[in-house]
């Protein structure tokens, strides 16, 4: 009787869950998990009746979703915070060229795709915070001189796991070089404060409590706790500043990752998928990502936001972002020869 | 081959025809759930092994000796909290035993993700006590983990504690030998087991833990696997780092076992209960230091601190959302604990009722399920479907709500069985063979045995299966991010998400819902544990 009844469950759950054709939706992977996704994607079913669903998880396991799914894969678009996963699934051949006017239109020309596998909506720079009390900004220079021993015991950063120091380091590979990445990172561990540990936000903390001088963040996190509804954070954010390395007028400017939406290959939806990404790149939604998460816009019509706009303009380095996925194995590499924890 | 062995050893009379159908049976359950494991296990040896080696050459020493320290602080940790307050609970009387007793096991109520998150900011320079020294260090990760993984220490030394009953206490008395010495010679070899159970609970744990471990930059061999997959974009080598993983665990598991095959100790025999004792002043101060250290730092702080930060950011909670989580969360955790149970039952009556070592064995395999990583679980279950899915000619399967959530439940039944299966297997260890020798005289069948006799004498184990998995499912992440359907969440997914967005205070609701729901359901275990094995004051 058991197994009976267990083999009916399975046939019925096999049986009804064919795929119905359905209309009128788009199917997300999305590693974002932002409440400003969920608030763009609602006003986009308000302004055109799509549905949107999504799954959030991690991006390499959403990736792997979608490669073992092949061209059965309801999904028809994955969003992820780091070039380097863009690029692993374009390697991968899970996505297909995204060619329409509008969208390219609505992006600054340096942070597209060469190969027009991906739109990014957002941009955010790893920049270099420092404390108000024991630093003055202009001992500060670039990323490189971070490796200078004037800083030793200084400097905070998160772990060698993290997909945003192993971008800047896959950046940093791409412009100088194995050898001087190498030297680099060897400088970087030398100067640490601690080991390499915590969120963004911890290195930050970690300054304000004297820990440590100098930090390794991404922007958007310095506007987060800025605008904390909890005084200390707000504290700790001030006792702060920001700084954008790699400035000079010969110099290639600070590293930025973007926020980006790739087309899968079989897309059920392309067309809806499509109308998503212009409207995401437009002028309202971008408006709406800016002032909810921190992060810089894309469309050069849209300035960033209020707290993000007082640090200043800054040069971003206009590397080929694909770079930081395909670099990225060495510059993981170059974490482990260098012993970045 | 295996089919057609089975089938001539299986023709000559009717007993051994039934024994053949159970094998079988047993052989078709055991592959059903086995095979996306060994599926990924028999594919890692396809992969290319650069990135292997790499790992190998490189990382493998010093993650391994990562794992090792920190499964050995949390061991420690978790000894101390749950073998002391449990040796005190069952043997000496004080005010409040009972309630300490029920709050020793609600920590397990609190995810290791909520206790390491709530730390995380508790201890930080932002949190109430300022803190400007830099507490994220392994040793209080390991303290930590051990805060939310000590219950299951504390509940199987417990139950071995109030068994081993009057009669060792009195020899030893005559023996002339103290307390101390009674507590290290007599009665903790005689838990052994309970306590091995225990433990081997909390290393599985913590071999599985990856969000924790990347927080706190403790590289582990978990990390390892991660690595591998995220950073070297190579899916072959964490698949490989992963078969390694299980067979070492396994080995040390059936080493364990193999060692302890004669040791093992057997309630029934020595029935006479526990009376407490009474005791001195400061003997009853030092039973509360160790009693309510625990309680305070594994259950009352995390939740004081969550119900802070809910009442400061309590104009923002989207109680619709909120009732939506909780629905989901409680019906595929229901369902699923559900299926374990039977499943649990299953594969447990088929190894009382054969007499073949293939059941017993398998039994203890399947538990390993739960040294793997639950992402790598995911994985295998995704791997497994679409490689049946392209080979069934394009057969769409994939895609349908249900599909994902039957493939979630299915990775879930993995992960999970151990932990019904441990707890079941007490209850039908306890009766006596002769039951079912009796009911075959009799005439009754199998499944009449089972109804008649097995079902009504374990509908308290059974329950308590059903709530462990069911709590289980209820802080599960990995495997619940990775194979949900589309616009699935669930409170774990929920809290999670805010958390590591570091927005702390607006996962506290959530969190909070965990914790009610799974201390409700732990409140109602301990009932019934109390019921089944402990008989209090």
């Amino acid at each position: 009787m058991i197994y009976k009844n267990f083999l009916n469950f399975i046939l019925c759950t096999v049986l009804l869950s064919c795929n119905v054709e359905k209309n009128d939706e788009i199917n997300i992977y999305s590693q974002r998990h932002y409440q400003v996704d969920k608030k763009q994607y609602e006003n986009f079913e308000k302004k055109t009746g799509i549905k949107i669903n999504v799954i959030k998880a991690g991006a390499d396991e959403l990736l792997e979703r979608l490669y073992n799914e092949g061209e059965n894969s309801p999904a028809d678009l994955f969003v992820t915070v780091d070039a380097g996963k863009l690029q692993k699934g374009v390697e991968k051949g899970l996505f297909q060229k995204i060619k329409n006017k509008i969208i390219e239109s609505n992006i600054i020309a340096d942070l597209k795709d060469v190969n027009s596998y991906w739109v990014p909506v957002t941009y955010r720079a790893r920049l270099i915070v420092y404390s108000n009390e024991r630093v003055l900004s202009h001992e500060l220079s670039t990323y490189e001189d971070l490796a200078n021993p004037k800083w030793k015991g200084k400097i905070l950063v998160r772990s060698s796991s993290n997909a945003y120091n192993q971008a800047l380091m896959a950046s940093m590979y791409a412009n100088i070089g194995e050898e001087a990445t190498k030297k680099w990172s060897k400088g970087i561990v030398n100067n640490l404060a601690r080991d390499p540990k915590g969120n963004d936000r911890d290195q930050v903390k970690a300054i304000a409590s004297g820990q440590g001088d100098l930090a390794i963040v991404n922007s958007y996190y310095i506007g987060m706790l800025l605008s904390s509804e909890k005084e200390s954070e707000v504290l700790a954010g001030k006792s702060i500043s920001v700084f954008f390395p790699n400035q000079a007028k010969e110099d290639r400017g600070t590293h930025v990752n973007i926020s980006g939406f790739a087309l899968t290959k079989n897309a059920p939806n392309r067309e809806n998928a499509i109308k998503l990404l212009e409207y995401l790149t437009d002028v309202e939604a971008q408006n709406t990502y800016v002032n909810n998460s921190f992060e810089y816009p894309v469309n050069p019509k849209v300035k960033p936001s209020k707290i993000v706009s007082s640090w200043g303009e800054f040069k971003f380095d206009k590397l080929d972002l694909n770079l930081l996925g395909s670099l990225r194995a060495d510059a993981i590499k170059i974490f482990d020869y260098t012993g970045w924890k | 081959m295996l089919l057609k062995y089975l089938i001539t050893q299986g023709g000559n009379n009717f007993t051994l025809k039934k024994e053949f159908r159970k094998k079988v049976v047993a052989l078709v359950l055991f592959g059903g759930f086995f095979l996306p494991i060994g599926f990924l296990i028999l594919k890692s040896f396809f992969y290319g092994t650069d990135s292997l080696n790499y790992i190998l050459e490189n990382l493998l020493f010093e993650y391994s000796i990562n794992t090792l320290k920190l499964i050995l602080i949390t061991c420690i940790f978790s000894i101390i909290f749950g073998v002391f307050p449990a040796w005190y609970v069952s043997n000496y009387k004080f005010f409040g035993r009972s309630i300490i007793d029920l709050l020793l096991l609600l920590p397990l109520a609190v995810p290791t993700y909520i206790m390491a998150f709530s730390y995380s900011e508790i201890l930080s320079f932002t949190g109430p006590f300022k803190i400007t020294v830099d507490l994220i260090q392994p040793e209080i990760l390991g303290i930590l983990l051990s805060f939310s993984l000590f219950p299951y220490i504390y509940s199987a030394s417990r139950i071995s504690f109030s068994l081993l009953g009057e009669r060792y206490q009195e020899i030893s008395k005559n023996l002339g030998i103290n307390k101390t010495k009674y507590f290290f010679t007599v009665v903790i070899p005689l838990s052994k087991p309970a306590l091995f159970s225990g433990l081997f609970l909390v290393i599985m744990e913590v071999l599985n833990e990856y969000g924790a471990v990347k927080y706190f930059g403790v590289n582990t061999y978990t990390i390892g696997i991660f690595r591998a997959w995220n950073s070297m974009n190579d899916t072959g080598a964490a698949i490989q780092l992963s078969s390694i993983l299980l067979f070492i665990v396994s080995f040390l598991f059936f080493l364990e076992k193999s060692f302890n095959k004669n040791k093992r100790f057997s309630s029934a025999k020595n029935s006479s209960v526990n009376k407490l004792m009474k005791t001195k002043i400061l003997k009853k101060i030092l039973i509360y230091i160790f009693c309510l250290t625990p309680i305070i730092f594994a259950f009352i702080i995390p939740v004081v601190f969550n119900l802070v930060n809910l009442i400061d950011d309590f104009q923002s909670i989207e109680f619709l959302n909120l009732f939506r989580l909780t629905i989901n969360s409680i019906s595929v955790s229901l369902f699923t604990s559900i299926f374990v149970v039977l499943i649990s039952i299953l594969f447990l009556y088929g190894e009382r009722q054969s007499k073949s070592r293939l059941y017993y064995y398998i039994n203890e395999f399947i538990s390993l399920g739960y040294s793997i990583p639950g992402a790598v679980v995911a994985l295998s279950i995704i791997i497994f479907f679409t490689s049946i899915d392209s080979n069934l000619a394009k057969i769409s399967i994939l895609g349908g709500f249900l599909v994902y959530l039957f493939m979630l439940i299915y990775a879930y039944i993995i992960r999970f069985m151990a932990v019904g299966k441990t707890t079941l297997k007490a209850g039908f260890d306890k009766l006596p063979n002769s039951y079912d020798n009796t009911a075959k005289v009799l005439g009754l069948s199998d499944f009449n045995f089972f109804k008649k006799v097995l079902f009504p004498l374990n509908k308290l184990p059974l329950l308590s299966a059903l709530i462990l998995v069911f709590i289980d499912i209820m802080k599960e992440l990995p495997i619940t991010l990775i194979l949900r359907p589309f616009n699935f969440d669930t409170l774990a997914t929920q809290t999670f998400e805010f958390a590591v967005d570091e927005m702390i205070p607006k996962s506290a609701i959530y969190s909070l819902s965990i914790i009610l729901i799974c201390s409700l359901l732990l409140v109602l275990f301990k009932k019934l544990l109390d019921r089944l094995h402990v008989s209090g004051d």
